[in-house]
């Protein structure tokens, strides 16, 4: 059919058209930003990062947050440019940064491709991995070095190591206390070996109740807690308020599970979530609150 | 006379469509998270790009993320269009074929393997899901076929065979796997639209477009072969040529609309029928103007889904089927005595 | 005369060893009104989808207008052969007058819509039918006797030489029956169309056709004139029950007897021969 001829015709033209209007054009990727060195209008897209930045004292510079960037509390009179699962971008160029921070961990790719974005359309962006305790060393001195303020970083570095020394030079008097770190009651998921988590029990003077498994936060099974024998259970806050509340429903839940020790002995916490679940510079905080409840003697001056 | 379709009021139809659908457009790129002015947008358009948020916004994000929604919008009222007439049932859309859970089967493939290329910018979910959910639809033709010659029950059967065999796949492997994959995998299936770059909107929109010219040209045999393929080639269509073109067509569109954006359901089917309810199953009209309707509906979704709820979003899919249920449901009763089989 | 349908020793199975038809020969003399009559499972209707293409044989041949039916394509042999099927109700509403227009579709224009020359063809198509009072209605809201007008107008819309007609008349009242007959009888009188019907009806049959086939389960077949074809004898035999027949004046007609028909030969009383 001529009709269909003229048809392929003009649609390969349109492509081909295509194909050379776009070509000439360079749109920046990522890897030929050069890092910047000093930043006065700085996005965070997540919570850690905001902390990061607070400790860092450029709060000043900050022009944007996401909505759960809670701490410290002069996080929240911070404009809000989206959640970490769910960014604005709109409102990220409305802030208009000349530096966005990202984070990527394993698994988790969205921010990397916020920050092409962000670079396709010409704003600077820093994607920091943040899945391990050195990871958050090295984020918080490329952060210092991307801002000017290296030294900030140092102190700030130096500090959470001097204090994560002293303590581990008084944890690491006897064994090493097993732990069951429960995330999620219902199904049952704990914390496994993977996981920062572990690094923050292991620093505590702790050793992971579960042996190593597939998943980071595996569900497991009443067979799986029995077999570990864990001396302390603790339980992540689910709501910020209830912890009174949370605390006798856990010790109901656990009563089950009579020939734990860490049930026989009444070891079972129930702690809030902010500085155990954010790999930040709160760091030092969680590690102390976990070794608290692994060996409570040890706090008693 | 005054029945049939004429070439006069098929273009004027179109203009029309055409003309709210360029309304709908520059309403919405007015509306977001910002306030947006069109004077700041275009005073200094010769600046370095980067001094002029305004310009940014308005070009750079919501205009591509507009165009986006109006290809995807379209083809996926195209796409319904043609499965409902291939495939005789007005129950059918876009995806009745395998092509969601093919390709949410290869975007979580695609998540676990841990891919980091991308392909002309786009993530190596997007790819896959293509490949997943082209796939699929083969895979699904040629089950079909095994079980007879065009058999439309064949076919669908096929798909809804397929359709649960790569569901339970997905639930297999999201349950071994680990959590931040699946919330991946998941938030990307729920349907969501970001701005694309130039190449491959240009490319989206010449295949789309392509598409829906190409299925115009046969929309005549379209209109026989809601008849039956028997009935049809009595009459002098070439029955096997056609059903294999526009099945081709509309599973390669629906392919690239589930690649862009995710699974964004509904469209496909409530274009077609409110269009169908409205102005006649004639699909020479049919499809064009289901075409420009899905364009319009998804623009005006996807503007909800990123407002509704600032400066947070909500995944397309889920304004669609939050609004286009009543939406659909009022144009029903309104209209239910030209539908047949509701009698 | 010529024969516009020529079929040579045909052979049809759906299973390999389950053979429908087997050599099946006979001519179609053009402009005739062929009835092809016989018990359910016979063949008929897969001798009607033989010929109009729908299904291919597994031997002998099939010609229309001296040439074989496998190297027409789609769109020449709608032009040779229209075909009125037992339909479904349509999923959608299509107008009358756009249903009937489909049949033009091999002719529309490049940009896909009939000509003048096509509209004119196709209210011919629907006066002859006595469909035009109706034209604007959706299909779907129509009896299924105006329905049947309705395909029926739709395959004289296609021009074609030959029309094929898989039981008309089923499921119409008796005036309705007797209105499609009449209709095919003066499409085969003004326009020279050779019409060939499927039906159960013998008598429509014998009032109305020129020739007819007579297919026996087990592949019998027997062709020819009507009167010569659909006579008493044959009749008793291919439908294995017995007929109680009838003249008016030269026309035959013929009643089908159960054991408790009022008028059965077992019964003592023989009706009077009129």
């Amino acid at each position: 059919m001529n009709k269909w001829h003229w048809f392929l015709l003009a649609l390969s033209c349109w492509m081909a058209a295509g194909f050379t209007i776009s070509g000439p054009r360079r749109d920046r990727s990522c890897d030929d930003t050069p890092l910047p060195h000093k930043a006065n209008r700085i996005v965070s897209m997540a919570p850690n990062l905001t902390e990061i930045l607070f400790a860092l004292c450029l709060d000043e510079e900050i022009v944007g947050v996401t909505l759960f960037s809670d701490y410290p509390p002069a996080a929240t009179n911070k404009t809000k440019v989206g959640t970490f699962w769910q960014p604005n971008i709109e409102a990220i160029i409305a802030a208009r940064p000349d530096l966005t921070l990202t984070v990527t961990t394993t698994g988790f790719d969205q921010q990397k491709y916020l920050a092409m974005r962000l670079n396709r359309i010409g704003y600077d962006s820093l994607t920091l991995h943040l899945e391990t305790v050195s990871d958050l060393f090295e984020a918080i001195e490329n952060i210092g070095q991307a801002t000017g303020h290296q030294s900030e970083a140092h102190r700030l570095t130096n500090d959470i190591r001097t204090k994560l020394d002293r303590l581990s030079a008084l944890v690491d008097t006897g064994d090493k206390v097993k732990i069951l770190y429960v995330v999620q009651r219902q199904p049952l998921r704990v914390a496994g070996r993977g996981t920062f988590v572990n690094e923050m029990i292991e620093l505590a003077g702790g050793e992971n109740a579960i042996g190593p498994t597939v998943h980071r936060y595996p569900p497991i099974g009443a067979e799986q807690v029995i077999g570990s024998g864990a001396e302390v259970i603790i339980e992540l806050a689910m709501m910020q308020k209830n912890i009174a509340e949370q605390k006798q429903t856990a010790m109901e839940y656990w009563s089950r599970f009579s020939s734990l020790p860490a049930v026989q002995n009444g070891q079972i916490y129930v702690i809030k979530g902010d500085t155990v679940s954010r790999l930040g510079p709160r760091l030092y905080e969680g590690i102390e609150t976990i070794a608290r409840c692994l060996k409570p003697h040890l706090f008693e001056n | 006379m005054s029945q049939l379709l004429t070439p006069g009021k098929l273009i004027i139809r179109i203009t029309l469509a055409l003309g709210v659908l360029l309304v709908v457009m520059l309403a919405c790129s007015m509306v977001g998270s910002e306030k947006v002015s069109l004077n700041a947008v275009f005073s200094r358009l010769g600046d370095e790009t980067t001094t002029n948020p305004d310009y940014e916004i308005f070009v750079r994000v919501r205009l591509p993320r507009i165009i986006l929604a109006c290809l995807v919008g379209a083809a996926l009222a195209c796409s319904g269009v043609v499965f409902q007439a291939l495939l005789r049932n007005p129950l059918a859309d876009p995806y009745i074929l395998g092509i969601s859970s093919g390709a949410g089967l290869g975007a979580m493939i695609a998540v676990i393997s841990g891919l980091n290329w991308t392909l002309w910018g786009r993530s190596p979910i997007a790819v896959f899901a293509f490949i997943g959910a082209l796939g699929t639809v083969w895979l699904v033709w040629l089950i079909g076929r095994l079980t007879g010659k065009y058999y439309v029950t064949g076919l669908l059967l096929a798909g809804v065979v397929v359709n649960a065999f790569f569901s339970a796949l997905i639930m297999f492997l999201t349950s071994i796997t680990k959590a931040e994959h699946v919330q991946s995998t998941i938030f990307w299936l729920m349907g969501n639209m970001t701005e694309e770059d130039f190449l491959v909107l240009w490319i989206g929109t010449g295949c789309v477009v392509g598409g829906m010219i190409a299925l115009f040209f046969i929309s005549p045999q379209l209109n026989a072969l809601s008849f039956g393929p028997e009935v049809a080639r009595s009459m002098g269509v070439n029955t096997g040529k056609v059903r294999i073109l526009a099945f081709a067509i509309a599973a390669g569109i629906t392919a690239i609309a589930v690649s862009l954006s995710g699974l964004v359901g509904f469209v496909g089917l409530v274009v077609p029928h409110g269009v169908r309810l409205v102005l006649g199953p004639d699909h020479r009209q049919l499809l064009p103007i289901s075409g420009i309707m899905g364009a319009i509906f998804l623009v005006a979704a996807d503007t909800l889904a990123r407002t509704i709820i600032t400066p947070a979003q909500l995944p397309v899919g889920v304004v669609t089927s939050i609004v286009g249920g009543p939406f659909f449901l009022v144009l029903l009763v309104k209209y239910s005595r030209k539908v047949s089989w509701l009698q | 005369m010529s024969s516009i349908i020529k079929i040579d020793n045909l052979s049809f199975g759906y299973t390999s060893n389950d053979m429908v038809l087997e050599g099946v020969s006979f001519n179609v003399e053009t402009g005739i009104f062929l009835a092809i009559a016989g018990p359910n499972g016979a063949g008929k209707s897969t001798l009607l989808n033989l010929i109009s293409g729908t299904l291919k044989s597994q031997s002998g041949t099939i010609r229309i207008d001296d040439t074989s039916i496998g190297s027409y394509s789609p769109r020449k042999l709608a032009e040779k052969v229209a075909v009125v099927r037992q339909e479904h109700a349509p999923i959608f509403g299509f107008s009358v007058i756009e249903t009937v227009m489909m049949a033009r579709i091999p002719y529309y224009g490049s940009a896909g819509f009939e000509r003048q020359v096509d509209r004119d063809i196709v209210n011919e198509a629907l006066e002859l039918t006595d469909t035009t009072h109706f034209a604007s209605r959706p299909i779907t809201s129509l009896s299924s006797g105006e329905r049947q007008r309705v395909f029926i107008a739709r395959a004289l819309a296609q021009n074609s030489p030959v029309l094929l007609l898989d039981e008309p008349t089923n499921f119409l009242d008796p005036k309705h029956q007797v209105n499609i007959f009449d209709l095919l009888k003066a499409a085969q009188r003004e326009k020279g169309k050779t019409i060939v019907a499927v039906t159960h009806d013998i008598n429509l049959a014998a009032q109305y056709c020129d020739q007819a086939l007579l297919l026996g389960t087990g592949g019998s077949f027997k062709s020819g004139g009507v009167q010569k074809v659909l006579s008493t004898e044959q009749i008793k035999n291919t439908f294995q029950v017995d007929f109680f027949a009838g003249a008016i004046g030269t026309e035959q007609f013929f009643i089908p007897l159960g054991k408790f028909a009022k008028y059965s030969t077992q019964s003592k009383d023989s009706p009077e021969k009129m």
